[in-house]
């Protein structure tokens, strides 16, 4: 049960430094751009960690994010834990433990999260917005796999094993 | 059967849990500990920024100072002819305050408080424009505070914990503000478009309005003190068929670019 617990602690941490990455660092290199760490996270938490804990990270983790946003609050809640159900149904069709295949849904995910929120919101807002999308979406694709990697070595780490 | 059951129960607690976030309404994310959040982070972005701010100190206070003394010499020559410059505008501003006290204007701008701060982070999202600066209600921010640089307004507070505070930038779709053209003192509602630039509204198609007017703050509602300088106007396409034009505004601040701000201290006599 400690292993959980420091499991757990130890992805906060890395949320904490991915959100350093997505609101600090990434914004000063260029501004318009953002990549979206959080969608790999989700994948590895449904490729390594049961339903049980995986969700429960999820809220607390897109809770945080929230605090990042000047969207609605539960926006940013609501959006990511739709991304996880819809990736936990997608599990059962497609093999999720391949790269290319957490590369694709991250730029999958990246382009459906900017698209519900302006649906949300108002389309035009997007206007002007293409390079720093189309990058965000490519970044977000190469950081999906690596985050995934975190996770899944994480959990060898505390030598976690779930049925 | 317990495992579908555990995730139905866990469904249904996201479910209340995300009707309870929505119904609590927009910027109200100061409650439920969100603001503590952003407090934790302020202080992990410290300790995080701290030996890049000593190297860059290093670098910056002793092996960049190859070139000072000429820098020196220059500097020296501009700052005296600014000091000239000074002086011409301290006898304008002189001039303009007899003027007002003619007019019986009374003094809106003197009692300014300004507050120092710096931009922490950026919005996470591609659609609302927020930052996070590194001063909040112990160094007198407040909701709804200004938040202003020298080349003109850049938002105001939504959200504020003791050392951070979270601004609604004037280019967020959420964001607007009472404001009139400079010249033709043509009043309208300046509206975030979610993208580098604003829009007027509610300007009737008849009023006056060129490309190149300058946008000013109204001092309606309050909120901003009246005459801070909002943008420019870009575009004007007016249409017989509507009552009101469509107007585009650039801000005189460039969103993308700002670190350094400051926040009108609480407080501060404004128009109305």
């Amino acid at each position: 049960m400690l292993k959980v617990w420091k499991f757990q602690i130890s992805l906060f941490g890395i949320l904490f430094v991915a959100i350093l990455m997505e609101a600090t660092v990434i914004p000063a290199v260029w501004a318009p751009l953002r990549v979206d760490f959080f969608i790999g996270m989700i994948i590895g938490q449904i490729i390594f960690v049961p339903f049980s804990q995986g969700f429960p990270f999820v809220i607390l983790g897109s809770l945080i994010l929230q605090a990042f946003s000047g969207a609605r609050l539960g926006l940013i809640p609501l959006l990511y834990i739709f991304i996880f159900l819809a990736i936990e149904v997608l599990k059962n069709f497609i093999y999720l433990e391949n790269a290319y295949t957490q590369a694709l849904l991250g730029i999958f995910f990246y382009f459906l999260f900017v698209v519900a929120m302006a649906f949300l919101s108002d389309f035009s807002y997007l206007k002007g917005t293409t390079s720093p999308l189309a990058a965000g979406a490519v970044l977000t694709g190469c950081l999906s796999p690596m985050m995934v990697y975190i996770v899944g070595r994480l959990q060898t780490v505390y030598e976690l094993e779930y049925e | 059967m317990a495992r579908s059951s555990t995730r139905v129960a866990l469904l249904i607690g996201a479910a209340a849990l995300i009707l309870v976030l929505l119904s609590t309404g927009q910027y109200s994310s100061s409650s439920l500990g969100i603001s503590s959040i952003r407090e934790g982070y302020g202080i992990f972005e410290r300790v995080v920024r701290a030996p890049f701010s000593f190297i860059a100190g290093i670098w910056n206070h002793y092996v960049f100072l190859v070139n000072t003394s000429y820098e020196n010499e220059t500097l020296q020559k501009e700052l005296n002819e600014l000091r000239v410059r000074t002086m011409r505008l301290q006898e304008l501003e002189n001039e303009n305050e007899r003027l007002r006290a003619m007019l019986d204007f009374k003094g809106k701008f003197h009692d300014f408080s300004l507050i120092p701060a710096s931009v922490l982070s950026q919005d996470i999202t591609h659609v609302f424009k927020t930052v996070i600066i590194d001063k909040g209600s112990r160094s007198g921010f407040g909701i709804n505070t200004p938040i202003l640089n020298p080349s003109g307004v850049i938002g105001k507070v939504i959200a504020v914990s003791p050392h951070t505070a979270q601004v609604l930038l004037i280019t967020d779709p959420n964001s607007s503000i009472p404001a009139l053209i400079e010249s033709s003192r043509v009043k309208g509602i300046i509206k975030g478009r979610g993208e580098s630039l604003l829009s007027l509204e509610y300007v009737r198609s008849v009023e006056d309005v060129k490309v190149g007017d300058s946008v000013v703050t109204s001092g309606l509602l309050g909120m901003f003190p009246k005459g801070l300088k909002l943008g420019y106007v870009r575009e004007v396409r007016k249409d017989d068929r509507q009552i009101f034009a469509d107007i585009i505004v650039e801000p005189c601040v460039k969103m993308e670019k700002i670190e350094e701000v400051f926040g009108i201290a609480q407080g501060v006599e404004v128009s109305d």
